[in-house]
């Protein structure tokens, strides 16, 4: 028993600099063939969008009724995706939650890239991209200015807002981590780290502002995040259309973001762990809770379903209850059920320790939640415009090349910017492990008594 | 000789970094600064200073974006006065939503630039004192006090733990 408890590993700060440096270490030749192969898959979506700028949008499925499809199915999933990183990050930072120190730097990560994949949807879906920016209110010689009562332009200045904010704050708090990787290494990447560290040295009065700011942007960020996927929520809510004129879209959207961002921590965290060798610094204990939070935000999500279909039924429009029995039972009915299976039944499993525990079963749901909570969006986005009035006037969105071609290419977009990150900056961050050490070697105690 | 020096003393624990601090303290040595890998409440406490102002930036922040994201709204309305679904050309209720990112946005951006301000950062040269091993796993304390007052002062920082004192050299008057 007690050669046992000897051989449990208790890191020290030594241990977590260690470990999280080894990641930043002069990557492979699979590494190079990973994001090359990501970086193909860019080049196909950009080629892609190439044509469909010279063709015009008559290449996409997009067609009358069904004008917003997958692009802003994409936006949508995309911000969804980036909601977890600052409800991580900032909201329980506020919170002083113990297990977030683990895995909020790869959430705040994940925010930023997804939030800048999600802008390019808006701009991919314009028949006309190069006049993006007539969404910004800019002096010109006609006076013309954006309608600030349209949610489109709410939305405009949301996510720049959120994009903003959220790359200040990893900003912020990578300088520390980029001050120790600077002195641990040598030749360029000590200049390169030198430069991006702005010459952080941890003095006392460095540390007495760095917490004060870290702790008002913290404090900034959470109402900016509740915003956020209210207003793009409001993009459907404010519509006079059956399937998305709904007052419960925020808390909805807000929900459904956490819970899909949170999946796809694990979807990144979960392979993330085991080939850069970093399970004794992200632990099951990390992940656990986690799994936590997507079994709670799932619950919330399976009584928004009931709560939206109870309100239609209740309020017996017949045009709503058209347009949702089409929802459930017309030809695409089979992405509803999809999304509930995903989204309600299969988050279930979590209710068991030992799934939460298991890294590959972890992982396996976390991909059945982005595919349901893809599906959602364009069950909300693609199914209520397809059949909504007229029933002489419902039409289907039908995939089209461009279309799938852009959206692969837009997974591979956002996994080449976060494998870039995570092999060249600190991904894993060392200065809150090291001030929560003491719940670390807690952490790794526990996993060791499971293990025996 | 010119009649001060600098005592440089490395801690493998924050809470002896601390002790040091407030030791020196009340030995009436005020020109102390500490080395820390992560941020510390303890050493923090041991200063007794008043609170970052890098609030006052935020909130001047917040300030000047709240009333920007009015003056946006409410001038760009009625520059361009076309009534839309018969609402009124100003219609505040709508407009609290950009007043909101604004101020966020701007309170932000104040406050990591109060950030850089106070903590003078870019900073292009090395902190004297500075010791690689003060961004990973050990927390340094400088002090710079009288030549006199040397011997007295690394026995105090020696009681609080110190794994070493160095005499970093004679500074300048």
């Amino acid at each position: 028993m007690a050669a046992a408890a000897k051989s449990v590993f208790e890191p020290d700060y030594g241990d977590v600099d260690r470990g999280v440096l080894s990641v930043m270490a002069p990557p492979g030749i699979r590494y190079w063939l990973w994001v090359g192969f990501l970086a193909a898959l860019v080049l196909v979506g950009g080629a892609t969008w190439t044509n469909q700028v010279y063709r015009g949008l008559g290449v996409t499925g997009l067609t009358q009724p069904t004008m917003w499809a997958v692009y802003i199915t994409n936006f949508v999933f995309w911000v969804g995706i980036a909601h977890s990183g600052t409800l991580i990050s900032a909201i329980l930072y506020l919170f002083r939650t113990r297990w977030r120190t683990a895995v909020y730097r790869c959430a705040e990560t994940m925010t930023v890239f997804a939030v800048t994949t999600a802008g390019l949807f808006p701009i991919v879906h314009l028949g006309r991209p190069w006049f993006f920016y007539f969404l910004a209110p800019y002096p010109n010689e006609r006076s013309l200015q954006p309608d600030f009562r349209s949610p489109l332009v709410w939305d405009f200045f949301a996510i720049s807002t959120y994009l903003t904010i959220s790359s200040l704050f990893l900003f912020m708090g990578l300088i520390p981590d980029l001050a120790n990787a600077r002195e641990a290494s040598s030749g360029w990447r000590r200049k390169f780290y030198g430069l991006l560290s702005l010459g952080w040295h941890g003095t006392d009065e460095q540390w007495r502002n760095f917490s004060m700011a870290y702790l008002l942007m913290a404090g900034l960020a959470t109402p900016l995040v509740l915003s956020v996927h209210s207003v793009v929520s409001f993009d459907f809510a404010m519509a006079q259309l059956p399937g998305w004129h709904s007052t419960i879209f925020p808390p909805y959207f807000v929900a459904g973001a956490i819970f899909s961002g949170c999946a796809m921590v694990l979807t990144l965290i979960i392979p993330l762990r085991k080939i850069m060798g970093v399970e004794n610094l992200v632990t099951a204990w990390h992940l656990d809770n986690l799994a936590k939070i997507i079994l709670l935000t799932s619950l919330i999500m399976s009584y928004s379903y009931a709560c939206e279909s109870f309100l239609v039924w209740y309020a017996k429009d017949p045009i709503e209850l058209e347009t949702f029995y089409m929802r459930y039972y017309g030809p695409q009915g089979w992405i509803f059920w999809l999304m509930i299976f995903c989204n309600c039944v299969i988050p279930l499993l979590l209710f068991s320790p030992r799934v939460r525990r298991s890294m590959v079963t972890l992982f396996i749901i976390s991909l059945f939640v982005n595919v349901g909570m893809w599906s959602e969006r364009f069950v909300i986005v693609e199914g209520s415009l397809a059949a909504s009035f007229e029933p002489s006037q419902w039409r289907y969105w039908h995939a089209s090349f461009t279309e799938v071609t852009i959206t692969v290419a837009s997974f591979g977009w956002f996994l080449m910017w976060f494998s870039l990150f995570a092999r060249f900056m600190p991904i894993v961050s060392m200065t809150e492990l090291k001030e929560g050490l003491g719940w670390l070697r807690q952490a790794i105690r526990d996993s060791y008594s499971r293990a025996a | 000789m010119n009649g001060e020096l600098e005592l440089l003393a490395s801690f493998a624990e924050e809470r002896q970094a601390a002790g040091a601090v407030a030791a020196l303290r009340r030995a009436q040595a005020d020109d102390i600064r500490v080395f820390a890998p992560i941020p510390s409440e303890h050493v923090e406490e041991a200063f007794e200073r008043r609170k970052s102002r890098v609030r006052l930036w935020v909130l001047l922040g917040g300030i000047a974006g709240a009333l920007s994201g009015l003056a946006i709204t409410i001038g760009t309305s009625l520059e361009w006065n076309l009534v839309a679904g018969g609402k009124p050309i100003v219609s505040l209720p709508p407009y609290i939503i950009i007043t909101f990112e604004m101020m966020v946005l701007l309170g932000g951006i104040s406050g990591v630039l109060g950030f850089f301000f106070h903590s003078r950062l870019p900073a292009l040269e090395s902190q004297r004192g500075f010791n690689s091993r003060f961004a990973q796993d050990h927390f340094g304390v400088l002090v710079r006090c009288a030549a006199s007052d040397g011997d007295r002062l690394e026995g105090l920082l020696r009681e609080a733990g110190a794994l070493a004192v160095e005499r970093v050299g004679a500074a300048a008057a």
